[in-house]
């Protein structure tokens, strides 16, 4: 349903992603491993154009955009194919949490405010949030914030959700909560694309994972292929420094 | 020469005639200055072509001048134009008909638009930029994005500049009086000239000038409680 297809993307002169494929179906979790400075981020920012690939071409559930001259509505139609939530929540600071979730349903889909609302309500429900409907985020701790973010992605009803390290800017007493909820989502169906450090969570959500290092992709496949047969010596090294004493298990 | 209390009453009394004048003035250049403030801010943003250059020599050009140099170029310089556009384009309007106070408007306007796109630009781009990237993740066109998440938040952001720049420009009407606009200032000099009582007219031109910038203090507190409300609770 995804295609990706030799995504390349500079920053002046340094060739960030060189020549990435990727090809995910629909209701598949893939996980994007890697060390820090691979260029995960920037592969996932290229999915909904928030970094512009210097070439390649980005396909979602039929809406293909060559990435080397895309139109202006070429991109706005491409990302209204994906959410994202962000390592920074990102939330919309002026907002409380149910606008922040009703925002992109009001706004971009025009949906009526009543239905949108109780929509938004069901989705803060789902992640836990139903008593923080009126909390401006600047009340809400990171995991809270998180969770909101979550419930925003999901408002769209997108094919995709692109999530980067979405647990890496909290306190660890907090990385539980949020992955409960992925995990819960990721149970019903929805196709996600993460970017994690969490071995263990991976393992345990991802029914692909991709190993990336420099800009290529350097192995993929099933968690147990990957964590329990790595062929290529770069993720196996990567392995062995985020797994404890370099033991793998299902 | 002896202060005469009383006379400051009366000044204060018929200087109330004026305030709406210096009001005008104040509400003009203010808002026709936060649209060509906005448009040039959005314009330097974006480095739009050729308007890019045009909008930074504005800024720096009003900015390096005097407000009362603007006022009499405009005064003096808008004449021309504007018959000379006439002549040529066969209207009958002619530069004498306009009123004075238009041209303290429209060389006011000039100033506070050159102040402010630089009070709006910093606004804006003191917002995250996550926010702005958090709309285009929701599938929001820039417009939307700029209207619904950037501007709110710039706003609040700039409104004690803002009321800093009100409050000066509100002092800045005083120039009017050089193209015979008759504003508090100018009818405290003629209620001053016309009974010698220089003094007490000045003095109560005075009260009224800080009474009025007060009032915006207030009103700017009083807006900035309610949009600020975000800001408020513990965990940033
Ligand atoms: N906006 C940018 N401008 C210049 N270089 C960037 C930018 N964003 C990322 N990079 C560079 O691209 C490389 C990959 O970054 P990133 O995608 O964030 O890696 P990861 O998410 O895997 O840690 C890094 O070397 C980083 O410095
Ligand atoms: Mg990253």
């Amino acid at each position: 349903m995804i295609r990706l297809k030799q995504i390349q993307k500079s920053f002046g002169r340094h060739h960030v992603l060189k020549g990435i494929d990727v090809n995910v179906e629909k209701g598949q979790v893939v996980a994007i491993l890697g060390p820090s400075g691979s260029g995960k981020t920037t592969l996932l920012r290229c999915i909904n154009f928030l970094e512009r690939p210097s070439d390649g071409e980005i396909e979602i559930d039929g809406i293909t955009v060559q990435c080397k001259r895309p139109s202006k509505s070429d991109i706005h139609t491409l990302r209204k194919q994906s959410a994202m939530v962000f390592q920074q929540y990102n939330l919309f600071r002026h907002k409380t949490a149910l606008e922040n979730v009703m925002e992109g349903l009001v706004v971009v889909q025009k949906v009526p405010k009543e239905e949108a609302r109780e929509r938004s309500i069901a989705l803060l429900k789902k992640v836990g949030l139903e008593n923080k409907l009126d909390a401006y985020p600047s009340q809400l701790s990171g995991g809270q914030q998180q969770r909101v973010g979550i419930a925003r992605a999901l408002a769209l009803n997108p094919k995709v959700i692109l999530l980067d390290e979405p647990t890496s800017s909290l306190d660890p007493e907090l990385v539980g909560e949020v992955l409960s909820v992925i995990r819960k989502i990721a149970k019903e169906g929805i196709t996600m694309i993460i970017v994690t450090h969490e071995m263990a969570f991976a393992q345990d959500v991802a029914s692909h994972i991709i190993f990336m290092d420099d800009g290529v992709i350097v192995e993929e496949g099933t968690p147990a292929q990957l964590f329990n047969f790595p062929k290529e010596e770069r993720t196996r090294q990567f392995l062995k420094r985020y797994t404890p004493d370099g033991v793998y298990s299902i | 020469m002896r202060l005469d209390p009383s006379f400051i009453w009366t000044a204060f009394t018929l200087l109330l005639s004026a305030i709406p004048t210096t009001l005008m003035i104040t509400a003009v250049a203010m808002g026709c200055g936060t649209m060509i403030g906005t448009s040039v801010a959005l314009i330097r943003i974006y480095r739009v072509p050729v308007l890019h250059g045009l909008a930074a020599a504005y800024v720096t050009f009003i900015r390096g001048t005097p407000m009362l140099t603007h006022l009499l170029l405009i005064y003096f310089g808008l004449p021309y134009l504007i018959d000379g556009l006439a002549i040529q384009l066969g209207w009958s309007f002619r530069s004498v008909s306009i009123p004075m106070i238009g041209f303290a408007y429209i060389s006011f306007s000039i100033t506070a638009g050159a102040y402010l796109s630089e009070v709006i630009r910093s606004g804006l781009l003191a917002v995250n930029k996550g926010q702005l990237e958090a709309a285009y993740s929701i599938g929001m066109t820039t417009r939307q994005a700029m209207k619904r998440i950037v501007f709110p938040q710039a706003f609040a952001i700039l409104l004690p500049s803002l009321s800093n720049s009100t409050i000066n420009m509100l002092h800045g009407t005083t120039l009017a009086f050089t193209v015979s606009v008759v504003d508090i200032n100018a009818k405290s000099q003629i209620i001053a000239s016309s009974n010698w009582k220089f003094f007490e007219a000045y003095i109560a031109a005075a009260i009224i000038y800080w009474g009025l910038t007060i009032l915006i203090e207030r009103i700017t507190a009083v807006i900035e409680k309610r949009i600020n409300l975000y800001n408020r609770g513990g965990v940033a």
